[in-house]
């Protein structure tokens, strides 16, 4: 009963490290570095939503909101500094993205102060189903969560720039050949991972509570779930932030709660040794 | 490649050069120069900024009084970052380049720790709101030149204790942000708790900046207590308390005032404040010292001055400070006025309440004793105080205290 | 003010070290070890354990190096089967067991209180300006020291087969040298002597907490090196102070424009360092001592 609790908390907050690895491993797909922006296009997202709900009094205006700063962010972001890097070493990528984290940091700091903000969102005690408690607010977020990694995977699967995205990330060469424009579909596959990082930064923080380093905080996290579930892969990255999240519970009563991040790591590193490309990854060659 | 070794010793020769400069003009006599190091960003920015607003408003408001024993006071603000090497880096500076002669608003533990040797090095002062019972003894504080404006945690665990036992809980839990202020609350918290005979169902201590403490609460309420001592911040308690309410239990909490914010207030809601306890320090909110310090608060920072106990400590350090100078007299030592502040800070003598009035009592030959905005002041030997503390419970729209308790 | 210089150029000659591990591991190697903080954290813990139980100076650092070698090796065997970024993330999360290992086993470090009066070295020396003199000198010599083995290191034949799997690792592999080998060798070099730098980091600063191990240490490093050039050694000198100067300049802004708030100022500079970064990156890849880009 203990653990059939626990096993909804950690898929619940296996869902939050999920979306946020879908956005890292979106960018990490195609254009092949691990964005450590991301996690502050999600702090940004939560502000604007936070900005739009207060004054609108609307969640859902609140959640437009974000998803537009978030676009606008990673499109700017990509026409400025990364789609100028796209030639080097996605170490250098990496590190501008550290760089043009701190700055989306700083700004938020400077703007809102770095004092938590909180959501109004009305609480409520829990359904009990099957003996197992669970939160109106938590189905809400774990719905929202499905229907991100849905809108993603039908963008990916059906329309034509989830076409072009996939050729360009399964061979970039072979794609710019068959005349696919490389920067066109960069600026979608950026404004759609700068969306769900917003998604993920608005459910992050209707849970927690809104500061500027939100995003930040589940960085790690998120990358080890990117990895684990396999690069580039959607599915994989909402998988295993879920399976980092139900592990992390269920192991913590054993080996002590301050181990937690320690065990997501345990986990990835045991997996890459049978695994090196992943849960769902493709097996691909060197980059 | 041919230029790396003369390049890397040019660069040494200029740091040696620079090093063997002589001294810069001495800091003018009248002049006492003070470090605000104030935690501006990192955990403790919740309060840092108010602190070094209200230290700089209030040395401005002495010297617009004409200053103490000749001297106006001049501060240098520097962000510690609650970072010890940030802390570090900030203390040289003020301390070699700005000269100042006492640092006021180190806020975290670690942050005072690391700060403390170099203050004593330099014979400054030091004015801390940290809460580490290292701090009051040798080594940290062998000089005497350390005091301390905030209760230790250990003061706060006992006034935990006290609150929890006169509401009549019987089964304690507790849980603890692991950093040395979150622990230390609770530890002296279990600590005061057995002396009275009593013991613990549960004690967890968990990891910040995580998106659900589901776990770490479940394991605690599992053990069925009766009350929840928290040693928490606004980030992590709001989202225990919002998951604690949504498990249906019904325990109460015992928390520092510092875990709840305006934002978070308004987002919890009575239905879960209603079962919350918080506990402060208290300021001495009656005294003509609070009074005023809460007018120069609202005028700096836009907001009660309640809502900021350590900005209040902040104001009576700098009062104090400037009584001090006053009291060892004109063109007096940092080691001669250090030896004021203590009986300064009473309890015995005239209670003043601000620093004019203390002045000119001073000048008029009488023994003075500063009541301030943050506490009684009152130091120990130890440079300590041992403030009161509010128990405050949850009206509907804030906190409001019911009764005070005693250490 | 020379007191402040001092402890400026202090801390720019530790963290040189650092970055000259990092230019021997990524630079002149091509691994991607963004868990060098990991390695600084166990020199400085070893250091302040065993000084503060009344071990010699001398035991400290030697154990922290071996230590930080010791773990290095395995570290080496796993992650070096990965790519890059995936190397990049596993360190980075290694470096991040470390300190939550060093926070939960409190009866050995005390866990976050921290180990304060660590011992200064040559603290005999009373004087204000000699101590940190001297202790300067030493780490100068250190700087130097390494620089030195570096050089040789790269042009000796261990130099020339890591600067080959740096630019081709397939290429090596045809010549029927292990690649993991050496990289491990290099992985564990520079593990030591960044348990070098934490330790002399431990008895300068004499506190250490397990906030100063974050991987925002880490991150710094790489900026120091990217600023002063991959690849250069006499970049990562350069690199190191130009980021200090960076960080600590700021600290100066509020003296010259009192009209803007602490609290803005701290941002600013955060904001200041994440720009250089970007624009580094985007404008000048090859850093202050400029070598061509490789890939």
């Amino acid at each position: 009963m203990l653990s059939l609790d626990l096993l909804v908390a950690g898929l619940i907050s296996g869902l939050v490290i999920g979306l946020s690895a879908l956005a890292v491993t979106l960018v990490f797909g195609v254009a092949r570095f691990p964005n450590a922006a991301t996690g502050d296009a999600m702090s940004l997202g939560a502000y604007a939503a936070l900005a739009v709900a207060a004054g609108t009094g609307s969640l859902v205006a609140g959640g437009v909101a974000a998803v537009l700063a978030g676009i606008l962010l990673n499109v700017i972001l990509y026409l400025l500094v990364f789609r100028r890097l796209s030639d080097r070493s996605p170490i250098m990528s990496l590190l501008a993205s550290i760089g043009a984290g701190f700055m989306i940091r700083s700004s938020l700091g400077l703007v809102y102060g770095q004092d938590p903000q909180a959501f109004r969102v009305p609480l409520a005690r829990p359904l009990v189903l099957l003996d197992v408690r669970v939160q109106w607010l938590d189905l809400k977020l774990a719905g929202l969560t499905l229907a991100t990694l849905a809108v993603v995977y039908l963008i990916l699967a059906k329309t034509a720039a989830g076409r072009r995205m996939r050729a360009v990330s399964a061979d970039p060469a072979l794609a710019r050949v068959s005349g696919i424009d490389p920067t066109r579909v960069m600026l979608t596959l950026w404004a759609l991972a700068g969306g769900v990082s917003a998604v993920a930064g608005l459910v992050l923080g209707l849970k927690t509570v809104v500061t500027p380093d939100l995003g930040w905080n589940l960085l790690l996290p998120a990358f080890a779930a990117a990895v684990l579930g396999g690069i580039g892969s959607p599915l994989g990255a909402v998988a295993a932030g879920i399976l980092l999240g139900i592990v992390q519970e269920l192991a913590t009563p054993f080996v002590g709660f301050t181990y937690k991040i320690a065990i997501a790591f345990a986990v990835l590193m045991l997996v890459l040794l049978i695994r090196p490309r992943g849960l769902f990854g493709r097996a691909e060659g060197a980059r | 490649m041919r230029f790396d070794r003369r390049q890397t010793l040019r660069l040494m020769a200029a740091g040696t050069l620079a090093a063997g400069l002589p001294r810069g003009a001495s800091a003018q006599a009248e002049e006492f120069r003070v470090g605000a190091l104030c935690p501006v960003t990192g955990a403790g920015a919740t309060f840092g900024a108010g602190m070094q607003k209200t230290i700089i408003a209030t040395a401005a408001r002495i010297n617009a009084a004409g200053g103490a024993a000749g001297r106006t006071f001049r501060v240098f603000a520097d962000d510690d970052q609650t970072q010890p090497q940030a802390g570090v880096l900030a203390a040289k500076k003020l301390l070699e380049v700005n000269r100042v002669q006492a640092i006021l608003g180190t806020w975290s533990s670690g942050v005072s720790l690391a700060v403390i040797p170099l203050t004593n090095e330099a014979g400054a002062i030091l004015m801390n709101t940290s809460g580490a019972p290292a701090l009051s003894v040798p080594p940290a504080n062998a000089k005497h030149l350390s005091y301390r404006f905030q209760a230790t945690n250990d003061r706060f665990g006992r006034a935990f204790a006290q609150i929890a036992a006169r509401e009549g809980f019987k089964r304690p839990a507790t849980m603890a942000f692991n950093n040395a202020s979150g622990i230390g609350n609770t530890e002296g918290f279990a600590k005061a708790w057995k002396a009275q005979g009593g013991s613990l169902t549960k004690a967890v201590v968990y990891e910040p900046n995580q998106p659900s403490y589901r776990s770490e609460l479940q394991s605690v309420l599992d053990t069925k207590p009766d009350v929840i001592v928290m040693g928490s911040y606004v980030a992590d308690t709001a989202i225990i308390l919002r998951e604690w309410y949504q498990t249906g239990a019904t325990t109460k909490f015992i928390l520092p005032d510092w875990a709840v914010n305006a934002s978070t207030i308004a987002s919890l809601g009575e239905d879960v404040l209603s079962n919350c306890i918080t506990v402060e320090s208290v300021a001495n909110e009656g005294s003509p010292a609070f009074a005023d310090f809460d007018a120069l608060y609202r005028k700096e920072m836009g907001a009660p001055g309640r809502g900021n106990n350590y900005a209040a400590m902040a104001y009576d350090m700098m009062v104090l400070l400037a009584l001090a100078v006053e009291a060892a007299g004109p063109g007096a030592d940092v080691a001669a006025i250090n030896a004021r502040i203590i009986p300064l800070s009473g309890p015995d003598g005239e209670v003043v309440s601000s620093f004019a009035q203390g002045r000119d009592a001073l000048k008029a030959g009488r023994t003075i004793n500063y009541d301030g905005a943050s506490s009684v002041l009152d130091l120990d030997q130890y440079g300590d105080v041992t403030p009161d503390f509010g128990a405050y419970k949850f009206n509907g729209k804030s906190f409001e205290r019911k009764y005070i308790v005693k250490i | 003010m020379e007191a402040y210089l001092l402890a400026i150029a202090i801390f720019v000659a530790i963290f040189t070290l650092l970055t000259l591990g990092l230019n021997l591991q990524y630079g002149l190697t091509g691994l991607t070890n963004f868990g060098l903080v990991g390695f600084f954290g166990i020199g400085a813990y070893a250091s302040a354990i065993l000084t503060t139980h009344g071990y010699p100076v001398v035991a400290g650092f030697a154990a922290g190096a071996a230590l930080a070698v010791i773990a290095a090796w395995p570290i080496g065997l796993v992650a070096l089967r990965l790519r890059d970024d995936y190397f990049a993330i596993a360190t980075l999360g290694l470096s991040e067991v470390v300190r939550v290992a060093i926070i939960s086993e409190k009866e050995l470090t005390a866990g976050v209180q921290g180990i304060p009066g660590i011992p200064r070295l040559f603290a005999v020396l009373e004087s204000r300006t000699w101590q940190p003199l001297l202790l300067l000198a030493v780490l100068v010599a250190a700087n130097l020291g390494v620089v030195l083995v570096m050089r040789r290191i790269a042009r000796s034949p261990f130099g020339r087969v890591i600067g080959a799997i740096r630019d081709n690792e397939e290429a090596v592999r045809a010549l029927g040298k292990d690649p993991a080998r050496f990289k491990t060798q290099v992985l564990m070099v520079g593990a030591g002597l960044s348990a070098v730098a934490g330790s002399f980091y431990a008895h300068y600063v004499g506190y250490v907490t397990p906030d100063q191990i974050t991987p925002l240490v880490t991150f710094q490093i790489w900026m120091a090196m990217i600023l002063g050039g991959t690849g250069r050694i006499s970049g990562a000198v350069l690199g190191t102070l130009l980021l200090m100067l960076l960080i600590e300049g700021a600290r100066f802004l509020p003296d010259l424009l009192p009209f803007v708030s602490s609290t803005a100022m701290a941002e600013l500079r955060v904001f200041v360092v994440g720009l250089a970064l970007v624009l580094f990156t985007v404008y000048r890849p090859q850093g202050l001592m400029g070598e061509v880009a490789r890939r």
